[in-house]
């Protein structure tokens, strides 16, 4: 069985769809890469396998080992083993890091029936995973995301992912606007935590990222539609020939 | 012609008349009978006075209140909640009558003095008579007026010069089961004398249905270098009213820092009137109001800079449960001549459902012009973007809601100097909430 099955997924927002079928198989331990211009729907994709309630599926199934995610409300999708690294990660005011993270490590943990995290355990497992992605621990007793920079954003993420871990990790644009040493990290981080039994689903605008996380397929995906896949080299052909190849193909 | 003024005249004015106040003293009687006569040729307010055009009144202005003859008997829950502030000296007033068993007059801390008052009023040239009705009586406002027409029972409290006790007052105004119909009156003069600090608590609880009128009035007189710290809780029944009043003069170099919650009731009304009389001095409001399905709950500030460098810095936030309505009405008055004057406003409201309607009316009036003013006023709902982001790290979505509200409103808790009435205040926000144990381990 498939880790991820997304079958002809139709999706639309104020009657405008957006998605238009997509078929996407993603087995456990694997690294997929989705690459496509801008406004092509890839945020979109992210956020109805999460379960955004502004996008309305029309079509479709998303399933995840198997199950069916999209009867699930976006909580139970997490407890699922599901993740989304937010290509704009939301600020928290008031609601410090610390407290975020318990509050999400321990309703994935009720979900499998297990006690509580051990306060002191617990935060030996935070320190250790923000070595990883050399998070300043002063951001823990800050407010999610309040005042962040943008790189602190990013790194806040995938901190989160390796705190929780996930079965799949959606990272939407977790790249985008870092500068190399941070990309570094966090690629540092996603490539820690491959591993069997988990797999990732890369939204990328730029080919660098699989400089550093090789992906083992790459997806092209053009006005709602996944129009071409690949090995690792599709995305050093995107690079040098652009989009419009492929966005002629689908309008077509 | 006297027959029909007889019968134009309020029941208040007829209650006025046939009480016996033969021992009160010649000048508070002139002071009475003013206050009396302001609330007669005013009446209480119509929707065309602008003060009061978003004040839903409903019953108290065609029920008649009167003063308990016989105060009711405390509940198990209000008598377990008198003392709230650790270390506090504690003054109780039951259904508007002073307790005198239950309060603490003679364990008062040094530098500080505490009279009934009745007893202050038999004192000649004292400081009731030099400072009660003076201040706070300049205002049209007919709950104000008519506390001072009624008042027989409060406490008046002076600090002596360059006195700074640890210990808090914590005052304490309990409306009973048996207070329907009733009107409590308290009444309270805090003088705070050069260079003295002083912290004092006024908590206002109420028993739900009772259908009674609480109308207290708070005067405060900071003279020169002074602090005064000013707590004010009310949490009033279901059907009870308050409408109240706290008047503050703020001499040079003074300093005030009030904090405000109304935490449930049917109506409240709090009016807070701050004059910035000397240079120098500052004053520092913050409020929270809880407002709860089918109650009310209105918030008037009167900021006034009256003299050059003083700063006035107002943060007032609501929260807004199912069918509930707020008013935030805040005025920032910049005399001329109040040059260097910096002062801020921001009211911030967040409504819970739709059905809620919070009003917030800021009124900015400058006539100087080397000033700094900032003000700021929001209605909105929760973000449904870091709800959302929440649950898709598996929070719950009552438990996200419930997180973010206590988030919001814990902002005016945080930096509160007394942990004890911080962690009453707390527990009267969770109890609002959504998802609540969840939020408790926010603490
Ligand atoms: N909330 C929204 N309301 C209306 N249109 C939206 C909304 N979100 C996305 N869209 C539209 O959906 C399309 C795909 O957007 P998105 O999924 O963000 O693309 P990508 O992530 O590939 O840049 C765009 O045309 C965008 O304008
Ligand atoms: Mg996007």
């Amino acid at each position: 069985m498939a880790l991820l099955e997304i079958r002809n997924l139709h999706a639309e927002i104020e009657g405008e769809e957006i998605l238009k079928g997509i078929n996407l198989t993603l087995e456990v331990g694997q690294v997929h890469a989705i690459m496509g211009p801008n406004g092509s729907g890839k945020s979109t994709l992210a956020k109805v396998i999460a379960g955004d309630a502004a996008y309305e599926v029309t079509e479709g199934e998303v399933l995840l080992d198997g199950k069916d995610v999209l009867e699930m409300e976006p909580e139970e999708r997490a407890r699922e083993g599901l993740f989304l690294g937010f290509q704009y990660p939301v600020e928290i005011p008031g609601v410090s890091n610390t407290y975020f993270l318990r509050a999400a490590a321990n309703a994935v943990r009720k979900h499998r029936g297990e006690p509580e995290v051990d306060a002191a355990q617990f935060l030996r497992h935070v320190r250790e995973r923000m070595e990883l992605v050399q998070m300043d621990e002063a951001l823990l007793k800050r407010p999610v995301n309040s005042g962040f920079s943008g790189g602190e954003k990013k790194r806040n993420e995938i901190f989160q992912m390796a705190v929780l871990e996930p079965r799949l990790a959606i990272l939407d644009e977790t790249d985008s606007g870092l500068d190399i040493d941070a990309l570094r990290t966090v690629s540092h981080g996603v490539n820690s935590l491959r591993s069997p039994e988990r797999g990732f689903l890369l939204i990328t605008h730029y080919q660098r990222l699989l400089n550093y996380i090789v992906p083992d397929t790459v997806h092209v995906m053009v006005d709602g539609r996944i129009v071409k896949s690949g090995g690792k080299e599709l995305a050093v052909e995107l690079e040098e020939s652009g989009y419009a190849l492929f966005e002629e193909n689908s309008a077509a | 012609m006297m027959e029909a003024v007889a019968e134009q005249s309020s029941v208040y004015l007829q209650d006025f008349q046939a009480r016996d106040r033969s021992a009160e003293p010649a000048w508070w009687a002139t002071r009475r009978e003013a206050a009396m006569q302001r609330f007669e040729a005013a009446g209480f307010p119509g929707r065309k006075v602008e003060a009061w055009k978003q004040t839903r009144l409903g019953n108290v202005t065609q029920d008649h209140f009167r003063p308990a003859q016989v105060p009711g008997t405390l509940s198990n829950e209000a008598a377990a909640n008198l003392a709230v502030v650790e270390d506090a000296v504690r003054i109780v007033m039951v259904d508007g009558v002073l307790d005198t068993e239950r309060s603490e007059l003679e364990r008062l801390p040094d530098g500080v003095r505490v009279r009934t008052l009745a007893a202050a009023l038999d004192e000649d040239g004292g400081v009731a008579e030099q400072h009660l009705a003076r201040h706070a009586d300049a205002e049209p406002h007919p709950f104000l007026a008519l506390n001072t027409a009624f008042a027989t029972q409060g406490v008046v409290i002076e600090v002596v010069s360059g006195a700074a006790p640890e210990q808090p007052l914590e005052l304490v105004s309990v409306m009973t089961a048996e207070s329907t119909g009733v009107a409590a009156w308290p009444r309270v003069l805090i003088h705070a004398a050069t260079s003295s600090e002083f912290t004092v608590v006024q908590r206002h609880e109420g028993s739900d249905g009772a259908a009674y009128l609480t109308a207290p009035v708070t005067e405060v007189i900071a003279d020169a270098n002074s602090v005064v710290n000013l707590f004010h809780y009310a949490s009033e029944g279901d059907k009870g009213s308050h409408l109240g009043v706290i008047h503050t003069t703020l001499d040079r170099d003074s300093q005030l820092n009030a904090h405000a919650m109304h935490a449930g009731g049917q109506r409240l009304r709090t009016d807070f009137y701050v004059n910035l009389d000397g240079p120098g001095a500052s004053a520092n409001l913050n409020g929270l109001y809880l407002v709860r399905n089918g109650q009310f709950s209105d918030v008037h500030t009167w900021v006034r800079h009256n003299a050059d460098h003083c700063t006035s810095e107002q943060l007032v936030k609501g929260v807004l449960d199912g069918k509930a309505e707020s008013v935030f009405d805040g005025l920032i008055q910049v005399a001329k001549g109040a040059q260097k004057t910096d002062a801020g406003q921001e009211n911030r409201n967040l409504l819970l459902s739709p059905k809620g309607i919070a009003h917030s009316n800021p009124r900015l009036e400058i006539y100087a012009d080397d000033v700094k003013c900032g003000h700021g006023s929001t209605v909105g709902q929760l973000d449904e973007n870091a709800v959302f982001y929440m649950r898709t790290r598996g929070i719950s979505d009552q438990e996200a809601r419930g997180v973010l509200t206590f988030a919001f409103a814990n902002e005016m808790l945080d930096d509160m100097a007394l942990p004890s009435l911080q962690a009453y205040e707390r527990e009267a926000l969770l109890s609002l909430l959504p998802g609540e144990e969840a939020v408790r381990k926010l603490l």
